[in-house]
């Protein structure tokens, strides 16, 4: 295939798309009926209240849970349709494609921060001299300078969460997922975090961020998702989302957070 | 008899106590993580036989096992007992303490945080990379004190050979006991046992320090 054949398709189709995705955990329906595409270089920020299936979301998109319905995308090639998974090979060939954050970090904790995350794209068959200097890069950027030996216990958190943000970098994936990325953080270590991913924002990096931080969603989003109950309600600039709601759901979950 | 030749003669024997040492957790370490796999295997089938087994092991005392092994296969099939006691000793040994060593790796393997495994897996380990690598270090660690206690149990454990007259330490102490009438071959046997599990007791504690680099 031509160079200019995989380019025109980067350009005309999303990076991932789902389309009417349904999940259920027993007799319980979590994800209703979901639709949402993600551009490149696109920022989407998922809000709603807890219990309204956006960890599920998420958790579907990366193959941690199995959907029942609908289709999942990644550069326009089918992951799941029609409720039917690809081939074990083809999912692990669409894992290489994205990059998950999780609410409690999830590092290794035996692991040194420069293993946790150099080993991933090792194992991969990458060059460890060049993977290493990639990780060097990337703990300077997160302003993890020096810390390269440490192990995750002699971290804070905010330092944790972004460890795990370099350790999913460091494989260059398309797009990037994140789990409520602060909900596990103190307060005031909330802000060295979210700036981290405000930078990858402003680098074009393509995310999905499930977020509380109203203002922060609002200033990095290019698309806001409200979700509640396990259907999208409402969805669009962030402006529009947060500025003028048109949904009574939306309108009442935002005032929550104003007061 | 004096003391020296009494500590000479059961000195002899210790050789055999070790091997039952060594050689029992040789086989069991291994054989106890095969079981505990199967164990938490999906099949439902293999987990209730696998637990049934471990139940039996965990249930009945390890002497009757050893009796069992030794002697099982004259009764049951005509077979001749095995001149060398050491191998029915040794798998009686190694297959229950596979047994109690499954069960504390299935508790060290259970409580690793479910974040462990989808964190490897996005990150495109495989699941065998992910249980080599990310779990099974992390459950060496957390299992470590509960396979010293083992350990120590079966320094101790080594003396029940005598049941079989495998001729290690504590069962020719015993004879020694029967024919000289006294009871100082069981302080002697009591004596050994000590140092053996302080030594032990050092080994482990090194261990765990090692691989206290990190919480
Ligand atoms: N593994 C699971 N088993 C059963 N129920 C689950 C599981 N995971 C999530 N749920 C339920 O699904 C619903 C949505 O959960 P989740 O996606 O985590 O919501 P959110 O992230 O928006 O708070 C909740 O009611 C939750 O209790
Ligand atoms: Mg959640």
């Amino acid at each position: 295939m031509s160079e200019n054949n995989t380019k025109a398709s980067r350009e005309s189709c999303p990076i991932l798309e789902i389309k009417g995705l349904q999940k259920s955990f027993n007799d319980l329906a979590v994800l209703r009926d979901i639709s949402l595409s993600v551009e490149p270089g696109n920022v989407v920020s998922i809000i709603g209240p807890s219990g309204s299936g956006k960890s599920t979301l998420l958790r579907c998109a990366a193959f941690l849970e199995t959907a029942e319905k609908g289709d999942i995308l990644y550069d326009g090639k089918y992951a799941l349709r029609d409720g039917v998974y690809a081939e074990k090979a083809e999912l692990n060939r669409f894992r290489t494609l994205f990059g998950m954050v999780f609410q409690n970090f999830n590092l290794f904790p035996h692991y040194s921060v420069m293993k946790n995350i150099c080993e991933p794209p090792i194992l991969r068959g990458e060059i460890k001299a060049e993977v290493e200097e990639r990780a060097l890069g990337l703990l300077k950027k997160m302003g993890l300078e020096g810390r390269e030996n440490a192990y995750p216990y002699q971290l804070s958190g905010g330092q944790q969460q972004r460890v795990a943000i370099a350790r999913a970098l460091a494989l260059n994936p398309e797009i990037l997922f994140f789990d409520e990325p602060t909900s596990a953080l103190d307060p005031e270590l909330t802000g060295e975090v979210l700036k981290v991913i405000r930078q990858l924002a402003d680098d074009h990096m393509t995310m999905v961020v499930v977020t509380h931080e109203m203002a922060f969603a609002r200033a990095i989003s290019n698309r806001v998702i409200f979700m509640d109950g396990g259907y999208i309600i409402e969805e669009g600039d962030p402006e529009e989302v947060f500025g003028n709601p048109k949904k009574e759901r939306t309108k009442r979950f935002l005032s929550n957070y104003n007061q | 008899m004096s003391l020296l030749t009494m500590i000479l003669k059961m000195g002899e024997g210790l050789g055999k106590t070790c091997a039952i040492f060594f050689l029992t957790l040789l086989f069991s370490l291994p054989l106890g993580m095969v079981v505990a796999l199967l164990r938490m295997s999906k099949n439902k089938v293999i987990s209730a036989i696998t637990r049934f087994f471990i139940n039996i092991l965990r249930g009945t005392p390890l002497m009757l096992q050893l009796l069992a092994v030794t002697y099982g296969p004259y009764y049951l099939f005509g077979i001749s007992v095995s001149r060398n006691k050491l191998i029915p000793v040794v798998i009686a040994f190694a297959i229950n303490y596979a047994a109690y060593f499954a069960e504390i790796y299935r508790g060290g393997i259970e409580s690793i945080p479910t974040g462990q495994y989808e964190a490897a897996e996005v990150l495109g380990y495989s699941r065998f990379q992910t249980f080599m690598r990310i779990i099974l270090p992390q459950v060496v660690k957390r299992i470590m004190p509960s396979i010293t206690n083992e350990v120590v149990t079966l320094v101790k454990d080594t003396s029940l050979a005598f049941t079989v007259s495998y001729q290690e330490m504590f069962t020719i102490g015993k004879q020694i006991a029967n024919s000289q009438t006294s009871f100082l071959p069981f302080v002697v046997a009591g004596v050994f046992y000590y140092i053996f599990n302080l030594i032990v007791d050092r080994v482990m504690g090194r261990v765990e320090k090692r691989l206290n680099y990190y919480k």
